[in-house]
Parts: structure tokens; C-alpha cells; sequence
């Protein structure tokens, strides 16, 4: 009996096991080490040597680009998070309607969820090419512009396009959690509200929003994860040119580590980086712990 | 009582619906198009701005330029300097001067040319007048039947107008493009030389439809400087069109709200699909035309002139079924890997309790925060250290573990939503827990199962960053990273780029329209709900 019962104990995390190392070893290992390098002297050549205190932050911040870098993140992933959470929630609420074809429609939008980034980034890079660009090539022939557009003219406009590629690729993934939460919506809760005379931004506000709100709360918390991430769009697009100017967090600390071999600041800036996802990684696992309580 | 008003209804949207159209046909009479070219053009060599020479052509271009005025045209001077030096190094100058003449156009006129946009017009005219003949005829004898008790016959009769007037306000800017592409582009393209084909045929026509035929040979020297506008007015025939729209509509249904908002509907969905496919056909088409067609700013097609077809052999040839390979093996393995450790952990997470249940479901939550990316540096010294530097299984080991989380949270909302009384029988049957999963739930929960599979497998099929990290031998890449071989520094290979991103493409987006209904059934809420 008494051994039964410490099998029985025992026998959940046997289960766990395979899972926990498997993460162990390949997440949270390099989580580690990430740690430890970002507070040790490292020779260009990766030879690692002593406690270096907080000096490789310090040269992390002091370096030229870091408020560009740090800036250009923060408005990549405060347009392509917000416009997409906005154009994937409207694009959600017309795919929800029943009309014919929907069904294609809805496959179709899943097309750029499914591409890898990094040709979707090459597409995008052939489209607004100025010399022989498939979008100027479209607009000519079909006469609506007269004179090929110069559609990258400067790194900013650049910006601009790689932040509406990774709007493009992101609305998906926001659309298709919004309609999973459409979908779990009663339909007699909006006969009802049409019966006590409810106008269409009405129904909107006081039914739509609130009972879709959990699946947009974590479809917005991974897309700022996702976003954050993001390497492929910026590094086919520009590589960060010209000098960072282009560049987010991410594909800069790329680059200082591989291309200019500054070790030390590469890694202080990736445990800036994960210290800032774990900030959005403690707001994701609040609101989901709490629907977990919720629910369970 | 209630059939006088509808009565009332009925005459009130047939009549705005006449108005509509005759506004239309009114219109076309409005001088909407401006065209400016140089009729006349003489050329004055070694001179200096003012000069006697100069003055001798200025008087001989402004007595032609009178003439044009006595006819009637608008007529204006315009002269360009080039500056030169002789062999004897003294500076001249050679001035050019031209008459250019200022008339317009209006849409009668190009109903009546030879041009392409004519069709366009005669059609609109057809399927307007169409429209007000079928409105009609919906209306005999039925002007005062309430609209519910409209014979079928009669419903048809009045659907088609608003067809016809859909189908009149796409012709529209359909022909102010015609005109754009044949006055803007084609010119342009001609006067360059960069396009010689049908040449003759249009300056022939323009020639018919501009100077009633009489410039002849002088035809290529009058549209060297054509400038055509249109005036903003045209689209005035967009509100008279909307105009018959809405009336034909409110005669069909009596009502307008759910119609117009249903064809904004359509129009908005259309757009959306539009510009999402716009990629997707660029690569398409790309992938099967030449380097030279790829790279041609004047390509006039919007399909290649001829398919190469050998772009996809050429790209066999340097490596891509090797990547393609990799990939699978990657994507495949990392999709093995993550299930055999996935499943077993969302059984405990489903059917068991345990200290630490909410700990461990904290600690997967939290490594699906972090993408590999941010921890790129520290994942390749692990990579060195175990001595999976440029090796696949490396890959495999980080795609299932950076897809864990997913994978056991999938897994766990499906197997929760099995009732457990099946295994239970199962157990009393005398079958262990391992046997009552393998054979008992897996097989119940194989939808949840194949869903949870083919993500990790797109996952990790699309992963780019680390493999470029991890991958430095050409023949171990995997495709999202061999594609890349085709775009160095000085030259771009657009055709085979693109036949390799079609081949890394079309298989995944076919897994992933196989799912598309476990998607919307409930990515966030079927993990969520648990």
C-alpha cells in the first residue's frame, strides 16, 4: 500500500521527464549561459576569461547605435503589434460574417502565416525594388502611376516598408485567434440585444469586445514576443543599414556578435532582451493563470 | 393604402435611376480629357539666344503659330536650349522651337476612335441602357406589388440592373487606365524605343483619333511631347453611376442598408485576398521567367512572355533537393522529438495531479517566451560544446525544444476534452496506464494530435535564424537557408530564388489549409479553455 502510494507520487514526473530536459538542456541551459557570458571578459576570438562585472553593459549602451537600436525596436513592435491586432481584429469580424466563399478567403489569409519570413521578406524586397520592382512594373502597366516610384528613397521610408511586411505577416495569426473567440460567441446574445434595440457599435463594444478579449489579449502578448523577435524581415530587407539605422534590437546584436565579434555587449544586450521579454512573459502568464483559475 | 406607397417608392427609384443614367449620358458630352502637343517643330543650329538667327526662326514659328490661331486652336511657343561648343571651342547654342497646341477631348470622341478604351465605353453605354431596359420591364404591371410578394420572374428582372451597374463602375476606371497606359506608358515606351511591336497601328490610331489623320509621317515628332490629362470631373460618372446603384438596388429590395453593406462586404474581402495573393503571384511568376525578364524595368506582361520552365531544373542541379532534404529531415525529426516528450507530459498535465502541476505548467508558459533568437549566442556555445555545431540533429534538438510548450499546451487542451471513462474501462480491463494511453486516448485524440504535428512541423520548417547560426557546410542548410545562396551581394538570382521559395512554399501552406479548421476551432481558446 505504502509503496503504491509513493509510486503513484512519483509517477507524474517520470511522465514530465523527456519534456523538462528537453527544455532543460536547450532552453534553459543557454538562458545560462547567455547569463554568464554577459558578466565575463571575452576575447574577439570567444576565448572566455574573467568576472567583468557590469562592464560589457556598460559598453552595450555606450555604443553609438544603441538609442537608434533601442528606438527602432520600440516603434517595431508598437506598429506591427498594434496595426495588425487592429487590421487582423476587423479582418476577423468580416470573415466571421457567412457569405459565399468564405471558406477560400479564410484559406487564402492563412497563405502568409504559412510562409517562412524570410521569402516572404525576399518577395517584398523583388515587389519595391526601384529599378525593375514588380509593384512600380504593376502600377505602370496598369496606368496609375506615370513614372516609376522610387519606393525606398530613404532608410526611414525603408522602416516603414519592413514594418508593413511584418504587419502583412502578422495579421493572420491575429485574425484566426479572433475568430476562435467569435466562434465560441452564443448567437442568441446578439438576437437579443437586436430585440432590445442595440445599434451595430453597441453590440461591438458591450458584447463583441469583452467576450473576445481573452483570445486578443493573448493573441497581442505573443505577437509582442514574436514581433520582439523578429530577425528575418530586417536582415533581408536592409541588414540594418545604413550603419544600424535600420536595425532592431535583435539583428544588432546579431551582427555585433558574428560580424563585428564584440562578444561581451552581443551578450549583454540578449539578457537586456530576455530581461524585457520576461517583463511581457509575467503580464502573458498572469492573464493566463487567471482564465486558467477561471475556467478550471 | 400601403400599395399607393409603394407605388410612390417604385416610380421615385425608377426615376432616379433614369436620372442616373441620363446624367451619364449627358456627361459624356463634358470636355474631360486635355491633350497638349507639339504640332509644329523647327530647329535653329549654332545660334546665341537673341541673335539674328534666332529672331529669323522665332518670326518664321510664331507666323505658323498664328495660323493655328486663325483656326481656331489654342497654340503656344515653347523653345529648349541646348548649350554646345564648336570645334573651334567657342560656345553656340542649338535652339529648338515648337508650337504646342492645347484641345480637348470628350468621351464621345473616344466612343467614336479606333483606340482600346473605346470598347470599354461602348460597353458601359450598353449595360447602362441594359439596365434601364430590365429596371423597366421588372416594373411592368408589377409597380404596386409589395416587394415580398414579387414573383421570382420579376425579382430577376430587377437583380440584373444592379449587375449591370456593378459591372459600369468597374468599366470606369478600367478605361481611364486604358487611356493612362496607352497616352502615359506606351508613348513613353515608343518615343524611348524600348518597345517597337504595333507601333505604327497605334500612332495610326492616335493619329486618327487626335489630328483627324492628317500629321502622317509627323506623327512620331507631335507625341515626342504629348502630355495628357484627365480632369477630376471624370469621376462625377462614378457618382451618377452610384446614383442608379442605389435606386436600382432600393427597386429590387425596398431597402438599401443590407444590400449596400453586403456589396462593401464583398469589395472589402476582395481587396483583402487581392493583396494577399499579390506576393505570392509575384513569385509565381517570377520563378518561371528569365533573368532578364526578372530584372527588365519596361516588362509589359503581367505573365511571363515565355515559361522557363529549366528554372526549376537549374535549380535541381545546385543543391535545392539537398535543402529541401535537410529541411524535412529537421522539420520531420524535431516534430518526432517533440511529440514523444510532448505527449507523455500532456497526459500528466491532463489526467493526473502531483505537486508542482502549476509550477511545471509555468515553467512550459514560460520557455514559449523566448524564440531562440534572443538567446541565438548561448544556444551556439551549448551547440559547440556538444558537438552539434553544423550537424542536423542540433537543429532537430532546438526545434523540439523551442516547440515544446506549444506542443504540450495543444496537447493538453485536446486531451482534457476526452472524457477519461474510456480509459478507465481500459485500466479495469487489466491495461496499464501506458497501454491505456497508446491504445485507448491517442488514437480518440489523433485530430488534436495531427494539428498539434503539422504546426511543429511548420515551425520548424520555416525556422531561418539558427539555422543560419548553426549551419556553416552548404550540403547540411536547410531550404529556408539555401535559398539565400541565390542573393549575393553584387547579384540576385530573382528566377531561381523564387522556384525555390515555390517549392519551401507550396507544401506548407497546403498542411496548413488542411488545419485551418482546428485553427479557428480554437488555437488560443482550445489551449486556453484546457
Amino acid at each position: 500500500m505504502n509503496s503504491k502510494k509513493r509510486k503513484r507520487s512519483l509517477e507524474p514526473y517520470l511522465w514530465l521527464l523527456p519534456s523538462i530536459l528537453l527544455i532543460g538542456i536547450f532552453v534553459v541551459f543557454p538562458i545560462i549561459i547567455v547569463f554568464r557570458l554577459s558578466f565575463s571578459e571575452i576575447s574577439k576570438a570567444g576565448i572566455v576569461g574573467g568576472f567583468a562585472g557590469l562592464d560589457n553593459y556598460k559598453e552595450a549602451v555606450s555604443l553609438p547605435a544603441f538609442p537608434t537600436v533601442m528606438k527602432n525596436t520600440f516603434w517595431w513592435v508598437l506598429s506591427v503589434v498594434g496595426l495588425s491586432t487592429l487590421l487582423g481584429f476587423i479582418a476577423a469580424l468580416l470573415l466571421n460574417q457567412k457569405f459565399k466563399g468564405r471558406k477560400i478567403a479564410r484559406s487564402i489569409l492563412i497563405f502568409p502565416w504559412a510562409t517562412s519570413l524570410v521569402i516572404q521578406a525576399s518577395v517584398w524586397n523583388y515587389i519595391i525594388k526601384y529599378e525593375y520592382g514588380s509593384l512600380n512594373n504593376v502600377l505602370l502597366n496598369l496606368g496609375i502611376i506615370r513614372q516609376a516610384v522610387n519606393w525606398r528613397s530613404s532608410y526611414q521610408i525603408e522602416f516603414v516598408w519592413e514594418c508593413a511586411v511584418g504587419i502583412f505577416v502578422t495579421i493572420p495569426f491575429v485574425t484566426f485567434c479572433v475568430l476562435s473567440g467569435l466562434q465560441s460567441i452564443d448567437e442568441a446574445l446578439y438576437e437579443s440585444a437586436t430585440v432590445d434595440g442595440a445599434g451595430f457599435w453597441h453590440k461591438l463594444f458591450s458584447i463583441t469586445l469583452p467576450l473576445v478579449r481573452p483570445s486578443l489579449s493573448v493573441s497581442t502578448v505573443l505577437n509582442i514576443i514574436y514581433v520582439f523577435n523578429s530577425f528575418p524581415i530586417v536582415y533581408t530587407m536592409t541588414k540594418g543599414a545604413p550603419a544600424n539605422k535600420t536595425d532592431t534590437m535583435i539583428t544588432f546584436l546579431y551582427m555585433l556578435n558574428f560580424y563585428d565579434r564584440k562578444k561581451g555587449p552581443a551578450n549583454a544586450l540578449s539578457v537586456i532582451g530576455f530581461l524585457i521579454l520576461c517583463f511581457c512573459a509575467g503580464i502573458y502568464m498572469i492573464t493566463v493563470m487567471r482564465k486558467e483559475e477561471e475556467t478550471l | 393604402m400601403k400599395n399607393i406607397s409603394v407605388r410612390r417608392q417604385n416610380f421615385t427609384a425608377l426615376a432616379l435611376l433614369l436620372a442616373g443614367a441620363v446624367l451619364f449620358v449627358l456627361f459624356l458630352n463634358a470636355p474631360l480629357y486635355t491633350f497638349k502637343a507639339s504640332v509644329y517643330t523647327k530647329k535653329s543650329s549654332n545660334t546665341f539666344v537673341g541673335d539674328e538667327k534666332y529672331q529669323e526662326v522665332l518670326a518664321e514659328v510664331q507666323a505658323e503659330a498664328a495660323r493655328y490661331e486663325e483656326e481656331g486652336f489654342e497654340a503656344s511657343i515653347s523653345e529648349t536650349v541646348t548649350e554646345r561648343v564648336n570645334s573651334k571651342g567657342e560656345k553656340t547654342s542649338l535652339v529648338a522651337f515648337s508650337i504646342d497646341q492645347t484641345f480637348t477631348r470628350n468621351l464621345w470622341d473616344f466612343m467614336r476612335s479606333s483606340l482600346p478604351s473605346a470598347h470599354v465605353i461602348r460597353a458601359m453605354l450598353i449595360c447602362l441602357g441594359l439596365a434601364v431596359i430590365f429596371a423597366a420591364a421588372g416594373c411592368m404591371g408589377t409597380m404596386d406589388t409589395p416587394y415580398r410578394y414579387l414573383k421570382s420572374s420579376t425579382g430577376v428582372l430587377r437583380s440584373v440592373p444592379i449587375l449591370l451597374i456593378l459591372a459600369d463602375m468597374v468599366l470606369l476606371p478600367v478605361f481611364v487606365l486604358m487611356n493612362n497606359v496607352t497616352f502615359w506608358r506606351k508613348i513613353s515606351l515608343f518615343n524611348e524605343e524600348l518597345l517597337t511591336e504595333g507601333k505604327e497601328e497605334l500612332f495610326g490610331k492616335i493619329d486618327r483619333f487626335l489630328f483627324g489623320g492628317q500629321m502622317g509621317d509627323k506623327i512620331d515628332t507631335a507625341l515626342k511631347n504629348l502630355d495628357m490629362q484627365h480632369s477630376r470631373l471624370l469621376w462625377a460618372l462614378l457618382l451618377f453611376l452610384l446614383l442608379a446603384l442605389v435606386s436600382a438596388i432600393w427597386l429590387r429590395h425596398g431597402r438599401l442598408k443590407n444590400t449596400i453593406l453586403r456589396i462593401l462586404l464583398y469589395a472589402v474581402v476582395l481587396v483583402i485576398c487581392v493583396v494577399t495573393l499579390y506576393p505570392y503571384y509575384v513569385m509565381l511568376v517570377s520563378a518561371f521567367r528569365s533573368n532578364a525578364e526578372t530584372l527588365d524595368m519596361y516588362f509589359l506582361h503581367m505573365f511571363p512572355t515565355k515559361w522557363i520552365w529549366s528554372n526549376l531544373t537549374d535549380i535541381v542541379n545546385r543543391g535545392v533537393p539537398r535543402f529541401l532534404l535537410n529541411s524535412c529531415i529537421i522539420a520531420g525529426g524535431a516534430t518526432v522529438l517533440a511529440m514523444l516528450c510532448g505527449i507523455p507530459a500532456a497526459y500528466a498535465m491532463a489526467r493526473m495531479d502531483f505537486k508542482g502541476k502549476k509550477a511545471f505548467l509555468g515553467f512550459v508558459i514560460m520557455s514559449q517566451m523566448f524564440s531562440p533568437v534572443v538567446l541565438l549566442i548561448g544556444i551556439a556555445q551549448l551547440m559547440n560544446n556538444l558537438h552539434l555545431y553544423d550537424n542536423l540533429l542540433g537543429l532537430v534538438f532546438v526545434n523540439a525544444a523551442f516547440n515544446q510548450a506549444f506542443a504540450v499546451w495543444l496537447l493538453r487542451g485536446t486531451f482534457i476534452a476526452i472524457s477519461p471513462d474510456m480509459e478507465l474501462a481500459a485500466k479495469i480491463d487489466g491495461c496499464n496506464t501506458a497501454g491505456s494511453l497508446i491504445h485507448v486516448l491517442i488514437p480518440m485524440a489523433m485530430p488534436g494530435i495531427v494539428t498539434t504535428l503539422i504546426f511543429v512541423f511548420i515551425n520548424a520548417w520555416n525556422e531561418y535564424t539558427i539555422s543560419t547560426v548553426l549551419i556553416s557546410t552548404a550540403s547540411n542548410r536547410p531550404i529556408t537557408v539555401g535559398i539565400t545562396q541565390f542573393s549575393s551581394f553584387n547579384m540576385i538570382e530573382w528566377q531561381y530564388l523564387f522556384a525555390a521559395s515555390l517549392l519551401a512554399t507550396i507544401p506548407v501552406v497546403i498542411l496548413f489549409m488542411a488545419i485551418e479548421k482546428h485553427l479557428t476551432g480554437g488555437l488560443t481558446s482550445g489551449g486556453v479553455k484546457g
